[in-house]
């Protein structure tokens, strides 16, 4: 019942604070446009024509077989869902910790017969629920409605949900670290975005490196890159799953997740020690 | 659950905060028991520690040194805070929950049966006069009605064990004699109750025994009989239209103070009251009234910090100011 009333205050902080409903407003809106913007005839299971916006595409001769059109389009959308799902679950949630640690509030949490581990993982939880259905609804939408107006089911677009929300959970890890540690809404949200940009020049770390005129800042660009999410490669290896040409790879996806378990631990370890 | 007598024992509790580099001393070996059933009450000015002491009776700080023991056990294990309430001092409630709903969540995080706070919840709410306004979002509570609400919070898992940080802050006096009502019925159920505050009045009404906490040390403790127990002084007051000068009782070697256009009169002794009322009725004074004046427990608060202050052993102002540990009293 402790973790069910934390997941609920969850939920209900989300929807007072209005980001349940940005959330929510901002996905609709990306699902609404791509109701009525996006209109496709299909003739004998390929694409005879086409509109964006109101606007013709050119398809020379007989159309592309409608499997690799949508195919490839839920791939483009996949990449896209993946830096706005992980963009709006970041911000969606970076208030949870601060929040939770204002003075005055947490004296009321944590003087309640409930271990702090609980309550820092029963929140984490709050917050997983929260993304999950976010994410469902916005990725799992986008799905419907593509499937729904070509008559084409890949259900590997579908899975990449899970991929998206397996790289925000390592990220809401790192958020909950930094939010105990500072007790800081801007730092919350800020550190994961520079993570994530940080993620880009890091797949290319190798060349990176090479460029390096010292070992030790070679090095200390490979460390980088093993030990922070590998963001990039996971998008990049997402839009290739969803085009069904390879898994994603392991070796990545490994170590962001052990990023996110890590911190969330050390997250743990300090919230547990701390003095409120 | 089983209650000891001790309901707290503290042993030489130390708490020093350190704050880029500088070391401050919150707490000082301090010494402390409170027994089951007592209303226990802790003085001191802002900034003398007592904060921070409720704070690592409560497991949300962790002491330097010595131990802490509530019911028997550390306050850090989460069993230990299980029928405990408390009333933090400037707590502040999730602003998006209405009054009821606040009360849900922290009555389900303290393990409350669903159904048990389906009747609790508007009994207490009823109780501390927010009936009307339950539904209403604790953002738009007024400053006493938060804390009206709080003290309802600590009450919710009908506590043997009750930590009320300045409970009437904010409250206007109808509200404080309310609280202290409430207050008193719960000591009746065989509460413990320990209040942390800086209105003398309002400890020296409810509180069994006190205890002066002074720059981290505890430099006094007792009943608040004992405290503020009868002195060598006595009101006098003569009969109407009857006066007597006190320069002349002066003159005679009485201590003579007039407080409140009564007469004060210090004396040695009851055999020296008696002189003195015999040397009133030899000159035919009509005596309406002797009464043994009691200390005030402001008085007695007063004499102790002042004298604390004054005394050689007393610490530097300088190495306790300016740095303020997680606690806003400390």
């Amino acid at each position: 019942m402790k973790t069910w009333a934390l997941i609920v205050d969850t939920w209900r902080e989300a929807l007072a604070r209005y980001t349940l409903l940005g959330f929510l407003a901002v996905s609709s809106l990306f699902l609404l446009i791509l109701t009525f913007a996006l209109n496709l005839d299909i003739v004998d299971g390929a694409l005879a024509a086409g509109t964006l916006f109101g606007k013709a595409f050119d398809l020379p001769g007989k159309g592309p077989a409608i499997d690799t059109v949508v195919v490839t389009g839920q791939s483009v959308f996949a990449g896209m869902l993946y830096v706005l799902g992980v963009f709006l679950a970041v911000f969606a949630t970076g208030s949870q910790v601060p929040n939770l640690q204002h003075r005055g509030t947490v004296d009321l949490y944590v003087t309640r017969p409930i271990g702090r581990t609980h309550l820092l993982l029963g929140r984490f939880l709050g917050a997983a629920t929260l993304v999950t259905a976010n994410l469902l609804f916005l990725c799992g939408g986008v799905f419907v409605v593509i499937s729904l107006k070509t008559h084409v089911w890949n259900a590997r677009f579908l899975a990449a949900s899970g991929l998206i929300l397996t790289v925000f959970l390592s990220y809401l890890g790192f958020m909950y670290l930094i939010g105990v540690l500072t007790s800081s809404t801007p730092l919350s949200i800020m550190l994961p975005y520079a993570l994530y940009l940080l993620s880009l020049p890091l797949a290319a770390h190798d060349r990176v490196a090479a460029a390096m005129d010292s070992r030790l800042a070679a090095s200390t660009i490979h460390t980088l890159y093993w030990v922070f999410p590998k963001t990039a490669e996971i998008g990049r290896d997402l839009t290739t799953y969803v085009l069904g040409k390879a898994t994603p790879a392991f070796v990545p996806l490994a170590t962001t997740v052990m990023f996110g378990a890590a911190c969330l631990a050390v997250a743990v370890v300090a919230f547990n020690r701390k003095n409120f | 659950m089983d209650i000891p007598p001790t309901v707290i024992a503290v042993r030489r509790l130390t708490k020093e905060f350190r704050h880029w580099g500088r070391r401050l001393l919150a707490l000082d070996r301090v010494d402390l028991e409170v027994h089951r059933g007592e209303v226990f009450g802790l003085l001191g000015a802002n900034g003398a520690g007592k904060t921070t002491l409720v704070k690592i009776l409560l497991g949300l700080a962790r002491p330097t040194a010595g131990d802490v023991l509530v019911r028997g056990s550390s306050p850090r294990r989460p069993g230990t805070r299980r029928r405990i309430g408390y009333l933090p001092e400037g707590h502040r409630f999730p602003g998006y929950l209405t009054g009821d709903a606040s009360l849900r969540l922290f009555g389900r995080l303290a393990g409350v049966p669903e159904k048990a706070l389906d009747a609790r919840i508007p009994e207490l709410l009823e109780l501390v006069g927010l009936g009307e306004r339950r539904r209403d979002r604790v953002g738009r509570y007024s400053k006493g009605m938060t804390q009206r609400l709080g003290l309802a919070c600590a009450l919710l898992d009908e506590p043997d064990l009750l930590f009320l940080d300045e409970p009437t802050d904010g409250v206007d006096p109808v509200g404080r004699r309310h609280i202290r009502d409430i207050l008193l019925q719960t000591r009746e159920h065989g509460t413990t109750i320990f209040i942390n505050s800086h209105l003398l009045s309002e400890v020296e009404r409810t509180c069994d025994r006190v205890a002066i906490l002074h720059e981290g040390r505890l430099v006094r403790q007792g009943t608040v009989q004992d405290l503020t127990a009868p002195s060598r002084r006595f009101r006098l007051r003569l009969a109407d239209g009857q006066s007597m000068l006190p320069e002349r009782l002066a003159e005679d070697g009485w201590r003579v103070v007039t407080n409140n256009g009564h007469l004060e009169i210090e004396v040695a002794d009851l055999e020296a009251l008696n002189r003195l009322v015999d040397r009133l009725r030899a000159d035919r004074r009509l005596i309406a009234e002797i009464s043994p004046v009691r200390t005030a427990l402001e008085d007695v608060f007063i004499e102790v910090v002042e004298g604390e202050e004054h005394s050689p052993g007393s610490l530097e102002n300088g190495s306790r100011t300016g740095v303020h540990g997680p606690g806003g009293d400390r």
